[in-house]
């Protein structure tokens, strides 16, 4: 488990030198300890998870970045506080959900006078048309910030509705429900073009 | 409840055609060099803001050992106002029960000094 590319975190501790041989949950102990390539190999470990969580929260692949860095940036902070014996990566979505909604109501303020005139997706797939793309996007944008995250949390990213209540802090049946209301309008709003 | 969960179980109302390019547009970043990028950044942000003080962190550190001795204080404060009543009914309770002091005796006496000046501006007067 190298980070040649990593920067040195700011302490100075034991490094596990290897790491098929240890557990996550030996990984969380030895980063609470200090150990910083423990550290390192939690983010490898948790990032591209990370991501999805954050972007299917915030607007735009940018924010999502940022909610990440963010996020494990708060979560190194709270180290001490987890307790080993609970999921790790459960522990860590959470708080990069908190980032990632912390951003969006702190993009809100910001930009309460400019409407985004529509949700920016920086992955393009060839093959899709154009117009169920442009029609899909303005649709996403004309959906509640919360219904938004659980489609996609739920839809794409396979999450179950008590972990997206747990992560956003809403009840399951509140979940349950957002998804149903957003995939009711996602259908409305998409109908003429998926008749096509 | 248990119906409408029924009702709305986790594939109901899904459009597949719908679902799909929802899972285009989200599609995380394929590129093994995005991720290693990310990464670094994400270890370079911590080793930024490791050392940086977050005053908000700090006082939410602080936050709840605050709360409890602000609580304990107010406790203490409370016992002690509330036993300070308590003295001062006890107090104005046994007053009330104590009978009041009888008038106490008077002792009246003329000054003999005045009485005889007094006498002396009679007897001045008087005489022709």
């Amino acid at each position: 488990m190298s980070v040649e590319s990593a920067p040195t975190l700011p302490f100075s501790a034991p490094m596990i030198d290897d790491g098929s041989r240890f557990s996550e949950r030996d990984f969380v102990v030895a980063a609470q300890r200090g150990d910083e390539r423990a550290f390192a190999e939690l983010v490898r470990r948790h990032q591209r998870r990370a991501y999805a969580v954050a972007r299917a929260i915030v607007l735009t692949h940018e924010d999502a970045e940022d909610a990440v860095q963010e996020g494990f940036l708060h979560a190194f902070r709270a180290l001490d506080r987890f307790r080993s014996d609970q999921p790790f990566g459960a522990w860590l979505n959470r708080i990069i959900a908190n980032a990632a909604l912390d951003l969006v109501r702190r993009r809100k303020v910001r930009d309460a006078d400019e409407l985004p005139d529509s949700l920016a997706l920086p992955f393009r797939d060839p093959g899709e048309s154009d117009e169920l793309r442009r029609r899909l996007r303005e649709a996403l944008t004309e959906l509640p910030d919360r219904q938004r995250a659980v489609i996609v949390m739920h839809d794409v990213e396979g999450f179950t509705h008590g972990e997206i209540g747990a992560m956003l802090g809403i009840p399951e049946g509140t979940a349950r429900s957002d998804l149903h209301h957003a995939r009711a309008a996602l259908r409305r709003m998409l109908k003429d073009v998926r008749s096509n | 409840m248990r119906d409408y969960l029924k009702l709305h179980d986790d594939n109901s109302g899904a459009d597949p055609a719908v679902t799909d390019a929802l899972r285009r547009a989200y599609a995380a970043p394929p590129d093994d060099g995005y991720w290693a990028s990310l990464e670094a950044r994400i270890l370079s942000r911590i080793a930024e803001g490791a050392y940086r003080i977050d005053w908000w962190d700090e006082l939410d550190r602080w936050m709840r050992p605050a709360l409890v001795a602000a609580a304990v204080v107010l406790l203490a404060a409370g016992i002690a106002l509330f036993r300070q009543y308590q003295v001062e009914q006890q107090t104005a309770y046994e007053a009330m029960l104590t009978p009041a002091p009888s008038a106490l005796p008077v002792e009246t006496a003329v000054r003999p000094v005045l009485q005889e000046s007094r006498e002396t501006t009679f007897r001045y007067l008087m005489t022709p």
